[in-house]
C-alpha cells in the first residue's frame, strides 16, 4: 500500500506512515483546529494497514510534545486499532518518545501505557 | 399516552431482549468511553491549570522585563545626556530640568503624552556632540574666537552624526534635537540656517528649554540671570530666536516650569547632584 506522508505544520505533527519499513511515526505538536477530520485519513491508512493480511512487525513511534484533548481521544481510538491488531496476531511495539522536562508527555504516556495492558508500550527518555 | 422517555425504555428493552450479547458488548464499549472521556477532561483541566499558572508566570516575567528595558532606556539616554552636559561644566540637573520644560512645551503644544515624554527623554542629548569638542574651547573661561567658535558650532552636527543611525524613535527623535537646538525661528542660527516651521518642532522647544536653563543657571563664566531679565529677553526674542508660539506657550505655563526648575535646583558646597557621578 501507498505511504502517507504528512509535513508538520503550526498545529499538527509531522506524520510518516510507512507500509514498507512497517512504521508509523507521529512527531510535534497535536492541536488542530478541527482534530477529527485532521485525523479521519490517518485512522483510515492504519485499519487498512492492519486489515492486510501480511503478519509483520510494526513499530509505532509518538513524539508528541503537546496536543489537546481531542487529539487525546483520537490517540486512545489509534491505540483500539493497535490493540485489535495486536488480538489478530500483529506484532506491535509503541514507543512513546518523551522530554525529561516534559511532564505531560510522560504522564500521558503512562496514562495510555496503563490503559493499553496488551500493547508492548514502551516509555523512552529523549 | 407515552412519553419519550418511555419510547426510549422500550426500545432498550426490546434491544436487550432480542440480542444481550451486542447490548452487553456496546454497552461495555459506552461505559469505557464514558470513563475515558473522563479522564481527558481531567487530564486537560490539570494541563490547563498549570499552563494558565505558567502563563501568568511568564506575564509577570515580561512585564518585569519590558520595565526593565524601559528604565535601562532612560537611564542610558540621560546618562549620554549628562556626559554631554558634563564636559562643558553643566550638572546632572540641567538635563533634567531640560526634560522637564521640554515635556510641558511640548503637552502646551498638542502631542500627546506618548511623544511628550518621548521628548523628555531625548531633549537631554541635545548637547551630546559636545564630546567631541576639545576642552581647551569647551571650558575656555573668557569669549571665544571666531575660529573656536566655529569649531564648537560643529557639535550640532556631530550630535546628529552620532545618533542618526538608530533605528529606536527616541534616537531619531534625539538625532533631531542635537541638529536643530541651535537653529532660530528668524533663520540666523546654525548648523543649517533653518527658518520658522522648517526647524522641526522638537529642536524648537528644546532650544527654549535649554537657553531659558542655561541663561537660570550659575556657570563658571556669569552669574545666573534674574528671571525679570530673562523673561525680557524670551519676550524680545519672540519670533527672532525662538518660535512665536512657543514663547506664548512657555509664559501660560511658567508656573509649572519654575516648579521643575525647584525640584532640580543646583545645590553647591555640597555633593554634585547629579547622581550620574561623571
Ligand atoms: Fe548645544
Ligand atoms: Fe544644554
Amino acid at each position: 500500500m501507498e505511504n502517507l506522508h504528512i509535513e508538520a505544520t503550526k498545529y499538527t505533527p509531522e506524520i510518516d506512515l510507512n507500509a514498507e519499513k512497517n512504521m508509523l511515526h507521529f512527531s510535534g505538536k497535536s492541536y488542530p483546529e478541527n482534530t477529527f477530520d485532521f485525523y479521519q485519513p490517518i485512522i483510515a491508512w492504519i485499519s487498512a494497514y492492519f486489515q492486510e493480511e501480511t503478519k509483520r512487525e510494526t513499530v509505532v513511534e509518538m513524539d508528541i510534545i503537546y496536543f489537546n484533548s481531542s487529539s487525546s481521544k483520537l490517540f486512545f481510538d489509534l491505540f483500539d486499532i493497535l490493540e485489535e491488531a495486536r488480538q489478530n496476531g500483529q506484532k506491535i511495539t509503541v514507543h512513546w518518545l518523551y522530554d525529561a522536562e516534559n511532564e505531560n508527555a510522560l504522564e500521558a504516556g503512562e496514562d495510555f501505557k496503563e490503559d493499553f495492558e496488551s500493547l508492548d508500550f514502551e516509555l523512552i527518555e529523549k | 399516552m407515552k412519553s419519550s422517555q418511555d419510547h426510549l425504555i422500550d426500545e432498550l428493552q426490546n434491544f436487550m431482549d432480542g440480542d444481550l450479547e451486542r447490548f452487553q458488548a456496546l454497552g461495555k464499549k459506552i461505559i469505557k468511553d464514558f470513563k475515558r472521556q473522563q479522564r481527558i477532561m481531567e487530564q486537560s483541566d490539570r494541563r490547563q491549570r498549570q499552563e494558565y499558572d505558567q502563563l501568568q508566570e511568564k506575564l509577570l516575567e515580561v512585564k518585569a522585563l519590558n520595565l526593565e528595558i524601559e528604565e535601562t532606556q532612560k537611564e542610558v539616554v540621560f546618562t549620554m545626556g549628562a556626559i554631554g552636559e558634563s564636559r562643558s561644566k553643566e550638572t546632572g540637573n540641567h538635563v533634567k530640568r531640560v526634560a522637564g520644560y521640554s515635556k510641558i512645551l511640548a503637552l502646551a503644544s498638542g502631542m500627546d503624552e506618548t511623544e511628550a515624554e518621548m521628548l523628555k527623554q531625548a531633549s537631554p542629548m541635545h548637547d551630546i556632540g559636545k564630546v567631541t569638542i576639545p576642552d581647551a574651547i569647551l571650558n575656555k573661561p573668557g569669549k571665544l574666537d571666531a575660529q573656536e567658535f566655529e569649531k564648537m558650532k560643529e557639535h550640532a552636527v556631530l550630535g546628529y552624526e552620532m545618533l542618526k543611525h538608530s533605528n529606536r524613535a527616541l534616537l531619531q527623535m534625539a538625532a533631531t534635537v542635537a541638529h536643530e537646538h541651535h537653529e532660530k525661528y528668524d533663520g540666523s542660527g546654525y548648523p543649517r540656517g533653518l527658518k520658522g516651521e522648517a526647524i522641526h518642532i522638537y529642536g524648537r522647544i528644546t532650544a527654549i528649554a535649554d537657553v531659558f536653563d542655561a541663561l537660570g543657571s550659575n556657570r563658571i563664566y556669569k552669574k545666573a540671570w534674574e528671571d525679570e531679565r530673562i523673561f525680557a529677553l524670551f519676550r524680545s526674542e519672540r519670533g527672532k530666536h525662538f518660535d512665536p508660539v512657543l514663547v506664548d506657550l512657555f509664559f501660560n505655563h511658567i508656573n509649572e516650569i519654575l516648579l521643575v526648575r525647584d525640584a532640580y535646583r543646583d545645590i553647591f558646597n555640597q555633593s554634585n547632584q547629579s547622581g550620574t557621578a561623571l
